[in-house]
């Protein structure tokens, strides 16, 4: 939970060769295993042919936070769907099984892809830590390259404090600078949710 | 007959009715682990081992978090478990140390409160610790038992459940939903609620939940297409039906106290017509969530024996916040004119509130905190009711001061940039009230009702803020007519007609006025064109009709009374009190079985109807049947406890049964309520003169004789009461004067005769 550090992690844009080497925030394409589907097979590919942008939310079934933003990632994943983005519904709990997932994507009309995952490498990797909390990644050839980690929009400042309705679209803003070629924004104040539940190191 | 039949528009504002918040149900205080709330469990200190979830936090949590932290529950997650716990630490430790949860507003210190949810600081800082360390469990045997919490009705099966008549349907996302869920009350009678329970069919995404009795089901008349769905709106603002009945109850919902039980001797009504209506704060949860509301209800046969009211400080008037105030200020104040007991307030902004502060004043000077929070937050609104009622004399001034911040900085502020925002239904409006439930006390029995008072001095309160508001002005003219003071209320309905000339309602209401100032022909022509400007089955034109029936009733004009009567059955929907008329306009007429049936018929829609009680009482004592007329008559006096014909007659059965205390007591209430009634004095001499009370005797029938000079049986009385205390002259010139009066007067003249005869 972060509503109270105010700190924020982003990876900013630096050069592609550098990252390669040193910086997680970017991975050939295929070379992992990226946790599992619903019927529990491996996903080895986060964007087919023809996608320009990757982004994951993570998610928890039994977050009300998390669920209560089930239709603004329905929404960003019908707008910008057809604009070469996969979104991806990223379950890292481990009380999420695919059970429980199956049966909460149902109960909620979650038609997306979704991920189970198991080894939190996809946590690792984005630098997740709450849910909801979004990642969005631009494909570079056989790579991704993270622009953005942090909220989907500023309606909740901390837990408990809410605004009627959002007033910042960060998610939403930084898809589109991503499109667009141009530099992403930061999100503008901390993800606001449920700890993700992490694995024993 | 008696009946008022006065109208009264009810500013519910955001209220309803709504109930004190309760103790938790049965179920769950029994499960409740050791430890009462608030107190600091035997936990370690700060050198000792960590805490553990077995003995230290299990309890809090139990006491604190799983009523609404349960499958089913409101809370969005279960705590019922270690597991549980330990999987939602870091929230549980964000949430407590800002004091997000649980959830209670105000500030400790401002307001002695029952059932306070604010967690002590020693718990808090016990919760800190046990994450801090690691969340041990410890001996999980010597854990405590988890509550048990089910889903069936609290108390048990109602006696009535109402539904909505459709389920509500809530949108997965966007903003909040405010809305307005009726639910008509199907029966054909009355009756008092001691307790009720709300399911809403979804929990987790109701916030809360006022219901206000909606007494001439005016918002499902105001939308008839379409009420079956509910009515969107933060506030409500419905008509308070025909009768002084103020709402008098905090029927007020919140997620872990899901039934409401009234204080014993203070249960609510419902009356055949009425509908329940369910305000909700819905928050949507990420999937459409259908909403089938219910509402238990359990009855109690026994009326009310305290009448507590609902009052409320406010000024909407002047909520005119420009963009990015962050301090806009709002103050209102209120002089009690009685003394009460306040027993429980709900402070309602909407999301500009900030700091909201409510004391009163004591004619001592003294300051007595009514409420202060300083932090406001729709989202966690609730009634807070009193730990013990706080004890306000008349002459104390309620105050209330709201701060509003409309500036950008303010994170509820739903316009961003800020716009200039003013009071209104719609959740982006803004509201400013602080609603008290008080209790009048230390009131003078036979009076009239004390809440017209205080309704008499909120009225005019608001007229000052708002002098052309016809709802106060309306409920002003019916609080005084309601005390009596027919001539001043008729006067303040006349000044309500020049603002709307031809509302039948007006004009019906300044019919009665008339009538009660003794104003018969002017009584007669408000009706009049009340009924010609309604529709005929409408309930203003019913409402006239009922009281030019009534009219004639009272005139002895019985045939025109029970035509009238007889087409207001078959124009308007049937009720208790236009059956009683009928059977007092039968019983006029010497029809006396016809009226009985009558009567019967209404006691069987309304078993308080004091018409029917009343005269039913008349009917068994004129019949011989004392014991059973003491009964009705004793019914009829619970129904309407100012009524000094009821008191007189109940008098002289009582006489009658030789009980003549109780005879006297009567006669005082009688003589209480009206003091210029020659006749109530006499009786009361007679009734003094049997108990051997001779000098207080006397004195009544010197003042039966003060306001009745022309009583020729009143000289009589006067004179043998002389004679007996050996004042043979003044006896003598007593039997003259009645003789006088009637020069006939048989007993006058034997008295005289015997009084020569001594000499």
């Amino acid at each position: 939970m972060r509503s109270n550090s105010g700190s924020i992690h982003m990876k900013l844009p630096v050069p592609l060769a550098f990252l390669m080497f040193l910086s997680s925030a970017m991975w050939a394409l295929a070379a992992t295993r990226f946790g599992t589907d619903l019927r529990g097979q491996p996903v080895h590919d986060l964007a087919i042919p023809g996608t320009r942008a990757v982004v994951l939310f993570f998610a928890a079934s039994d977050c009300p936070l998390s669920n209560r933003y089930v239709p603004e990632i329905a929404r960003l994943t019908q707008e910008f769907g057809p604009r070469g983005v996969r979104v991806w519904w990223v379950y890292p709990n481990p009380g999420d099984t695919a059970e429980v997932v199956d049966k909460h994507n149902r109960a909620y009309a979650i038609s997306g892809d979704s991920i189970l995952d198991t080894n939190q490498s996809l946590v690792k990797l984005a630098h997740a830590t709450v849910t909801p909390e979004a990642a969005v990644f631009v494909v570079e050839g056989k790579t991704l390259r993270e622009v953005y980690q942090g909220r989907v929009d500023d309606r909740y400042i901390s837990l408990g404090q809410e605004r009627p309705q959002a007033q910042h679209h960060d998610l939403e803003l930084a898809i589109t600078a991503a499109l667009a070629g141009k530099p992403v924004p930061h999100p503008q104040g901390p993800p606001v949710g449920c700890s993700i539940v992490f694995l024993p190191k | 007959m008696k009946s008022k039949r006065l109208w009264v528009i009810g500013c519910a504002g955001t209220l309803a009715g709504l109930g004190l918040l309760v103790a938790l149900a049965a179920t769950q205080a029994a499960a409740m682990p050791q430890g009462p709330a608030g107190q600091a469990t035997a936990g370690p200190t700060e050198n000792g081992a960590p805490p553990t979830w077995a003995h230290d936090v299990a309890p809090v949590i139990y006491t604190h978090c799983t009523t609404c932290h349960h499958q089913g529950g409101a809370g969005p997650f279960s705590l019922l478990s270690y597991a549980d716990a330990k999987r939602w630490a870091p929230q549980i430790l964000n949430v407590t140390q800002s004091r997000f949860m649980p959830p209670w507003l105000p500030e400790p210190g401002y307001g002695d409160f029952a059932d306070v949810r604010r967690l002590s600081d020693s718990d808090r800082a016990l919760v800190k610790r046990w994450i801090d360390t690691g969340v041990t469990l410890g001996d999980a045997k010597a854990a405590p038992p988890a509550p048990q919490y089910d889903n069936t009705w609290q108390m048990g099966k109602p006696d009535l459940v109402l539904n909505v008549a459709q389920p509500f349907t809530l949108p997965a996302g966007g903003t909040d939903v405010f809305r307005n869920l009726i639910l008509p009350y199907p029966l054909k009678q009355t009756h008092y609620i001691r307790a009720m329970e709300i399911k809403p069919g979804a929990p987790q995404v109701v916030h809360h939940a006022n219901v206000l009795v909606d007494r001439s089901a005016a918002m499902r008349h105001a939308h008839p297409d379409d009420w079956q769905t509910g009515i969107p709106g933060m506030e409500l603002f419905v008509d308070a039906g025909n009768k002084f009945d103020p709402d008098s109850h905090f029927l007020f919902w919140k997620p872990d106290t899901p039934a409401l039980v009234e204080p014993e001797g203070m249960p609510w009504r419902l009356d055949p017509g009425n509908d329940l209506i369910l305000n909700i704060h819905l928050k949507p949860s990420g999937k459409p969530e259908t909403l089938d509301a219910e509402v238990g209800l359990y009855f109690t046969p026994n009326p009310p024996v305290k009448q507590p009211m609902l009052l409320a400080l406010e000024r909407d008037d002047q909520l005119d916040i420009p963009a990015g105030d962050a301090k806009f200020v709002i103050e209102d104040e209120l002089t009690l004119p009685v003394d009460v007991d306040v027993l429980g307030c709900y402070p309602h902004a909407h999301y500009l509130g900030h700091d909201m502060q409510g004391w009163a004043t004591l004619p001592n000077g003294e300051k007595k905190w009514l409420v202060w929070i300083k932090d406001w937050d729709i989202d966690r609104q609730s009634v807070y009711r009193y730990r013990e009622p706080l004890f306000l004399p008349a002459g104390t001034v309620l105050h209330m001061q709201y701060t509003y911040d409309n500036s950008a900085e303010n994170p509820h502020n739903p316009h961003v940039p800020p716009v200039r925002v003013r009071a209104g239904n719609r959740s982006e409006d803004e509201m400013g009230h602080l609603w008290l439930q008080v209790l009048p006390v230390n009131t003078q029995a036979g009076a009239p009702d004390p809440r017209l008072k205080i309704e008499e001095a909120w009225m005019r309160r608001r007229l000052e803020n708002t002098p052309d508001d016809q709802v106060s002005l309306y409920n002003l003219a019916s609080a005084l007519a309601g005390q009596g003071k027919y001539a001043e209320a008729a006067e303040e309905f006349e000044a309500n007609l020049k603002m709307t000339p031809n509302d039948a309602r007006t004009l019906t209401a300044l019919g009665a006025a008339e009538e009660g100032a003794g104003q018969v022909a002017l009584a007669r022509a408000s009706y009049g064109r009340a009924i010609a400007l309604g529709k005929p089955a409408d309930s203003a034109g019913c409402d006239a009709r009922f009281n030019l029936a009534r009219l004639g009733v009272r005139h002895a004009e019985y045939a025109e009374a029970e035509k009238e009567f007889r087409g207001l059955l078959a124009a308007c929907p049937e009720d208790a009190e236009t059956r009683s008329g009928l059977g007092a306009a039968l019983l006029g007429a010497g029809r006396t079985d016809e009226a009985a049936r009558e009567f019967h018929r209404a006691l069987e829609l309304d078993a308080a109807d004091f018409t029917a009680l009343y005269n039913l009482g008349v009917i068994a004592a004129d019949a011989g049947q004392t014991e059973q007329a003491a009964g009705l008559l004793e019914s009829a006096l619970k129904a309407w406890p100012a009524s000094p014909d009821a008191h007189e007659k109940l008098a002289m059965v009582y006489a009658q049964l030789q009980r003549l205390p109780d005879a006297r007591a009567q006669l005082r209430a009688a003589a209480a309520l009206t003091p210029d009634d020659a006749q109530v004095h006499s009786s009361l001499s007679q009734v003094l003169a049997a108990m051997g009370q001779s000098e207080d005797a006397f004195a009544e029938q010197k003042q039966a004789l003060k306001l009745n000079p022309q009583d020729a049986d009143g000289w009589n009385n006067l004179g043998a009461m002389l004679a007996r205390g050996g004042q043979t002259e003044a006896a003598r010139s007593a039997f003259e004067r009645a003789l006088q009066i009637e020069p006939d007067h048989a007993q006058a003249k034997a008295n005289l005769a015997r009084l020569a005869a001594r000499n």
